[in-house]
């Protein structure tokens, strides 16, 4: 037997190569017991692989993994361990059996597991009813939402009570408030039953979920920490403001600080190794002549951090974009006029009088969870899909009559960045400048732009399939801007990219809106990327109910409900249950942290500690946080949602 | 604005059959199978399978060992039969034939011989395996010929006439063989197997390619560009048809012609052309399945279910006129009927386009009729 001490996973130089491809190279890590442990990083950093080992399913080339004392290193020592191990593998409900309802998949997975009759039931009870999939128990599993599938897929995983749960990235595709759900029944399960966890993401704001992190790159861990560890390992400070011209505040601003971007008319700066006075001062120095405005300084993040960390292992963040060109004329036209749209499928509105404009040179960001209507917006607007009333107008055609037209002058990039893997870099290109009816010349015009504003050099007879996301998601940028279109819709287009790729696609985005007046419309439900946003317009249930500027909707939020305040403490599920009990039914776990909304932060701030201590729970800090675009979201649906409730 | 025929269509055209070319040439296991199909498949074919009585191995149980016996026994030769020695009792006979070690037992009558001198009727018995209808059909005629040639000779004999010299007046039938005068099967099994082969890659391939987008999501990609549906679908008809005529010239001279001497009497452009309003016709069911299937599992299927009553309906198996009248009216919308008639027409009989007209009108008409209806599914589930 182990004592509690020992760690229930321990993995000790792991590696594991498939054909050429290195997915994991000499990786260590310990995992304690009790601990709900984090793999952070992109897709194809090796994560999974990692999972795939501890859980007894994937033969490894190199290194030893331990499970509880026992090493897994053959089928038969997974055998041994198996029974204690609960895991879910990565991709939306696919363990689960689509025409099952969602008592027989609990069912089938106990029965596999052996689990007795009696215990079944009364497990399948509690758990069915902590997820509130109890309402729904006999609805085949086809038919849930991603947040429930998810919800369902945990329920599984832990029917016989396992010691360790590995979950392969079990919030990827789900909607914000799904996913907070899905990490508070996490956070509560865990605790109560002291299950060990270990649990992956491609989500960086995410990190703060988990009590430790190792951050994955490439195959190789980067840090491993608590969230605050890693954070204070490239100690630095954020600053946020404005500075008019953006866009040559930015190009200043590069030169001193690689890691400097534009969030909608902000400019965010990590500057590494300086205090709030020192960044004022050398962002200042930097700027040349340009000042300044609504100047914020902030800690750093841990995306910050990471992005160092990567850089000072050699990691390029320029772009070889080319900022050449400037507005062209007509630049302030509308881009984007949609009036009343509507799109009405039998007696469902799957868009609901939606009217929004977005201007030339504007990121508009078009917010919603699945099923919310923004696919079908899209839609609309890109002439696929005719409306049933209402109208609109997209790069100067009318939707209604030109959709012809209107598909000649826009760019469209999807969530799959629709490549032809077989066909090479060039190959793709040159495929979309014909079907955009570019002649010879220009198709080799616009193939070496491409090829140039993506850092494709180098790569251009290159499979398109065997590109690393990051190259993929920017070659699938530029067959969509082949034909200079005036206007571009991106549908969820950072999905599994890493941070480095990220900000070299938003760094693109910003030039092209910036400098060529592209009108950009990008739906999304990762709030990360929305940050980095105009304009956001907020859909649910076909409708639009939101319309702002990032900051405004948060400072909506802020005068509405509260400023955002984190609590570090000891023992984090009591210390929400408590702070529920005392009125405040937005405490959400974070990781060892609880967070909730305070009308009078400055008096919450002192009280709070002192009322916990009565319960026994000791406060290691209280801190204002700023709100993020995900609290923004997640309290305006939890609010439609409940009204909706109330009203049937 | 860009008409389909315009120079920017025309290049719309032109650069998706290109890209569908390139894929098409990328998937390295498609390709393995489509040459094998296209080779070996057909040898085998003309080689190996037989709808003639070649070898067919015969037992004697002879009861009666005298001269007239054992010479009516020997008469079962090659190429037609293969004498497999004699069973020593009928139920050993019986055992033989329940083996399968043989197919025919030629049972003959204690005094055969005696009996056949002095002028009696004398029966002998031929017991056939027919689990194959035609070989066994074949088997019992052709035995049925050789006893009553003996028989006849006999007789002759007898009346002291030299064989095949009776006075009087007798009916000699006289076969003339057109068009396979060796009456060698390898010409038509090849040509059928074929023909078989361009009809699965021709429903398969575009199928395929189409369903693949659809996995891929790029055929979402496809939808926001200035391509019309027709310029998404026909590049892959186009890009197939290329490909499947240099199959079919790959079997026709690479195979059938040196391996067999098919004769290719007719004129091989039109053959060709055929060939190709065929493939355009038959993709068009493939594309219409691809419009159901979600992957391409599902399109192997729907690929086995098209393909199945297609054979059976055209004809390749069953003359026609020899169906139950329901199917015949079936067979009429079965494309590879028409395109057995042209094949079979131009390649062994070297007939032109005079004859071969109506055929190809109804494969044209069926083609704009299938392609027309893949493109109207098309349409309402992408747009």
């Amino acid at each position: 037997m182990n004592t509690p001490t020992s760690p229930a996973i321990r993995v000790e130089g792991f590696a594991k190569r498939y054909g050429k491809r290195l997915a994991a190279d000499g990786l260590s890590l310990t995992v304690q017991q009790g601990e709900i442990y984090g793999l952070v990083g992109a897709d194809g950093s090796g994560k999974s692989s990692l999972m795939k080992a501890v859980a007894g399913v994937l033969a490894f080339d190199a290194g030893t993994v331990e499970v509880f004392g026992t090493r897994v290193d053959s089928a038969r020592s997974a055998e041994r361990v198996k029974q204690r191990i609960g895991f879910l593998p990565q991709g939306l409900g696919l363990n689960l059996y689509p025409d099952l309802s969602i008592e027989e998949n609990v069912d089938f997975f106990g029965r596999l597991r052996g689990v007795a009759a009696a215990e079944l039931a009364e497990r399948k009870r509690q758990l069915l009813e902590m997820t509130r999939l109890d309402a729904f128990r006999g609805r085949p599993m086809r038919q849930l939402s991603g947040g429930m599938k998810q919800k369902l897929g945990l329920v599984c995983t832990l029917i016989h009570e396992p010691d360790l749960v590995i979950l392969d990235e079990p919030t990827t595709g789900v909607d914000p408030v799904s996913r907070r759900d899905f990490w508070a029944i996490l956070g509560k399960l865990l605790e109560e039953k002291g299950i060990t966890a270990l649990v992956s993401t491609a989500y960086l704001d995410e990190a703060d979920r988990f009590h430790r992190v190792s951050l994955f790159h490439e195959g190789k861990v980067m840090g491993e920490g608590t969230p605050a560890e890693l954070v204070a390992q490239v100690p630095g400070t954020v600053a946020l403001f404005r500075a008019e011209p953006q866009a040559e505040a930015l190009l200043r601003l590069k030169a001193a600080f690689p890691q400097t971007e534009a969030m909608g008319p902000w400019l965010r700066v990590f500057a590494e190794g300086l205090d709030a006075a020192g960044a004022r001062e050398t962002v200042g120095n930097a700027l040349t002549g340009i000042l300044p405005t609504d100047w914020f300084a902030r800690e750093p993040e841990l995306e910050d951090v990471f992005v160092a960390m990567l850089r000072q292992r050699g990691a390029q963040l320029e772009s070889a974009f080319s900022a050449g060109s400037h507005m062209p004329a007509g630049a302030t036209d509308l881009a984007i006029e949609a009036r009343g749209l509507t799109r009405i499928f039998g007696d469902f509105r799957a868009a609901d009088a939606v009217s929004f404009t977005v201007p030339q040179g504007e990121i508009f960001g078009l917010l919603g969870a699945n099923g919310a209507g923004k696919t079908t917006v899209i839609k609309m607007l890109t002439g696929i899909l005719k409306p049933s009333s209402g109208e609109g107008r997209v790069a100067g055609a009318d939707m209604r009559s030109a959709g012809r037209a209107i598909k000649e002058r826009i760019g469209y990039m999807s969530q799959a960045f629709s490549l032809y893997h077989d066909l090479s870099v060039v190959e793709n290109i040159r495929l979309y400048a014909g079907i955009y009816g570019l002649d010879e010349r220009q198709a080799r015009l616009r193939s070496d732009w491409v090829i140039g504003m993506a850092g494709l050099a180098g790569f251009e007879n290159d499979a398109a399939g065997r590109l690393p996301m990051g190259l993929r998601q920017r070659l699938a940028l530029g067959c969509a801007l082949v034909h200079e279109p005036r206007v571009l819709f991106l549908d969820e287009p950072t999905s599994g990219v890493d941070p480095i790729g990220r900000r070299m696609f938003w760094d693109i985005l910003f030039h092209l809106s910036r400098r060529e007046g592209v009108a950009i419309l990008v739906t999304t439900h990762y709030m990360s990327e929305a940050e980095h946003c105009d304009h956001l317009a907020l859909m649910y249930a076909g409708r639009v109910v939101a319309d702002a500027s990032p900051e405004a909707m948060k400072a909506g939020i802020a005068a509405e409900s509260g400023q955002l305040v984190e609590l570090r403490v000891d023992h984090p599920v009591p210390a929400q249950a408590a702070l529920r009990a005392a009125g405040f039914a937005s405490a959400t776990l974070h990781g060892r942290s609880v967070h909730l909304l305070s009308r009078d932060a400055a008096t919450d701030l002192r009280r709070l500690p002192g009322l916990l201590a009565e319960a026994g729970i000791t406060v290691h800090s209280a801190d204002l946080r700023p709100l993020s675009m995900e609290d923004v979201f997640v309290h305006r649906i939890t609010a439609l949602e409940a009204a909706d409730r109330r009203a049937s | 604005m860009n008409g389909i025929f315009s120079g920017a269509g025309l290049r719309r055209l032109r650069v998706m059959t290109h890209k569908e070319l390139l894929q098409l040439f990328r998937d390295v296991a498609l390709m393995v199978f489509f040459l094998y199909a296209f080779t070996g498949d057909i040898y085998i074919a003309a080689s190996g399978v037989s709808m003639q009585l070649k070898n067919a191995a015969i037992a004697t149980l002879d009861g009666d060992h005298s001269l007239a016996s054992r010479e009516l026994a020997s008469r079962f030769q090659p190429p037609y039969f293969q004498a497999a020695g004699s069973a020593g009792t009928p139920r050993q006979a019986i055992r033989h034939l329940d083996d399968a070690e043989v197919m025919a037992v030629l049972d003959i009558p204690p005094r055969f011989g005696e009996r056949l001198s002095r002028g009696e009727q004398v029966a002998v018995q031929l017991q056939v395996d027919t689990s194959n209808s035609v070989l066994g059909f074949l088997a019992s005629s052709y035995g049925a010929q050789i006893v009553g040639r003996y028989g006849l000779e006999v007789a002759a004999l007898r009346e002291g006439l030299s064989s095949g010299g009776i006075a009087g007046p007798v009916i000699q039938a006289d076969t003339r063989i057109w068009y396979n005068p060796n009456q060698n099967d390898a010409w038509f099994m090849g040509i059928s197997e074929m023909l078989t082969v361009i009809t699965l890659f021709a429903i398969l391939l575009p199928a395929a390619a189409m369903v693949r987008e659809k996995e891929r999501g790029t055929i979402e990609q496809l939808m926001v560009t200035p391509l019309s549906a027709f310029q998404i679908l026909f590049p892959k008809v186009i890009a197939m048809t290329l490909v499947i005529l240099a199959g079919t010239a790959i079997a026709l001279f690479g195979v059938l012609g040196p391996c067999f001497n098919l004769p290719m009497r007719g004129n091989l452009v039109l053959f060709f052309l055929i060939t190709a309003l065929y493939v355009f016709t038959t993709a068009g069911l493939g594309l219409l399945a691809a419009t159901v299937a979600r992957n391409l599992a599902q399109v192997g299927m729907l690929t086995v279910v098209i393909l199945m009553p297609m054979l059976l309906l055209s004809g390749a198996w069953t003359p026609i006129e020899a169906m139950p009248e329901w199917m015949r009216i079936l067979a009429w919308a079965s494309p590879l009927h028409y395109f057995l008639d042209a094949a079979y027409g131009i390649l062994l009989k070297g007939v032109g386009m005079a004859l071969l007209w109506q055929p190809v009108l109804a494969m044209g008409l069926l083609g704009v009729v299938v392609f027309g209806a893949g493109m109207g599914r098309f349409g309402r589930q992408f747009g």
